[in-house]
């Protein structure tokens, strides 16, 4: 009797690292939901111009690479799109959103379509394939680095 | 009966510490090089993953990038390790000059780096000429004791 009590404890200890395994899994499932997620809301927050948003969710070494490599940290950034200059954007919408985690820091790539024009009315339109940092800061998922690729002229 | 006993804790405690283990051992490791030596590091990994490029070195790529590797090409191709690792060994491809300048460490945790630089390719593809200098995003994780890449964005920089 002893020994079958004994057989099954083993059996059930055995089981322990295997349910580690497939809780990290699921936990994993759910970060990438979670930063499919906001990368939407990120974009939406920049395409109605909401600084409280970027200025909470962007990390201080934020970094902007634009497609023509002209690059904005996050003071700069910000200070364009809360300035009188700012762009308008009408549609800013990321598509096959592909998250690489690990652990405290994941890359996004994404198919983002713009549309939009510049405060003297410069079409912005473009459709781009995105490389985006995203990293964990004491607990919260915040916006690093962002490089843009067009994939298609502007119009 | 005791020894059944004492047989059954030892291995629930072999089995909690090593489940326990998994999930922190690499935590602890970052922890361990200041926020200088990751800097100096991260920007000596740059220069590594740049030779590599340029001499057609596949080993040192496949020691460099991680398994979940991928990297967003002027042009908007997307790339993972093995495509990217495809590419270096490419005997078409011909680099003579490949070099990072204005290396910006942007962020530093303990087992992730970030950083911006400018890099320079002077050479062809293909018979694509992809002369030119870029911005280009990598990043870095510290994985089992040792900084890997895990993926870059290159944008070119035009006037």
């Amino acid at each position: 009797m002893k020994r079958f009590q004994l057989a099954g404890l083993v059996a059930i200890l055995m089981c322990a690292p295997h349910a580690f395994a497939q809780t990290k899994a699921a936990s994993n499932a759910a970060t990438v939901e979670e930063l499919k997620k906001f990368d939407h809301d990120w974009l939406d927050a920049e395409k109605r111009l909401d600084i409280d948003y970027c200025e909470k969710y962007f990390a201080d070494a934020y970094v902007l690479v634009f497609p023509n490599g002209q690059t904005y940290t996050k003071k700069e950034w910000l200070g364009i799109l809360k300035g009188p200059d700012h762009p308008t954007i009408t549609f800013l919408v990321p598509e096959d959103i592909k998250v690489h985690l690990h652990g405290n820091v994941a890359l996004i790539t994404d198919h983002t379509t713009l549309k939009g024009h510049d405060s003297k009315g410069g079409s912005m339109d473009g459709v781009f394939n995105v490389f985006r940092v995203v990293t964990k800061q004491d607990g919260v998922w915040k916006a690093t680095g962002v490089v843009m690729n067009a994939i298609a002229a502007k119009k | 009966m005791k020894s059944v006993y004492r047989l059954a804790a030892g291995l629930v405690a072999i089995v909690a510490t090593a489940a326990f283990a998994l999930g922190q051992t690499p935590k602890k490791m970052g922890n361990m090089m200041s926020h200088e030596d990751v800097a100096g590091t991260i920007a000596v990994m740059d220069h590594i993953w740049l030779n590599a490029a340029r001499n057609n070195d596949a080993g040192a790529a496949a020691w460099l990038f991680a398994d979940d590797f991928v990297e967003i090409h002027p042009g908007g191709d997307i790339v993972d390790r093995t495509q990217q690792i495809d590419q270096i060994k490419d005997s078409s491809r011909s680099f003579d000059e490949i070099h990072p300048d204005d290396i910006d460490v942007r962020y530093i945790a303990p087992d992730v780096a970030m950083l911006l630089d400018t890099t320079t390719i002077r050479g062809l593809q293909g018979g694509v000429n992809y002369g030119g200098k870029y911005k280009v995003i990598r990043v870095f994780v510290k994985d089992q004791g040792r900084w890997r890449a895990i993926g870059a964005g290159i944008a070119p920089i035009t006037p």
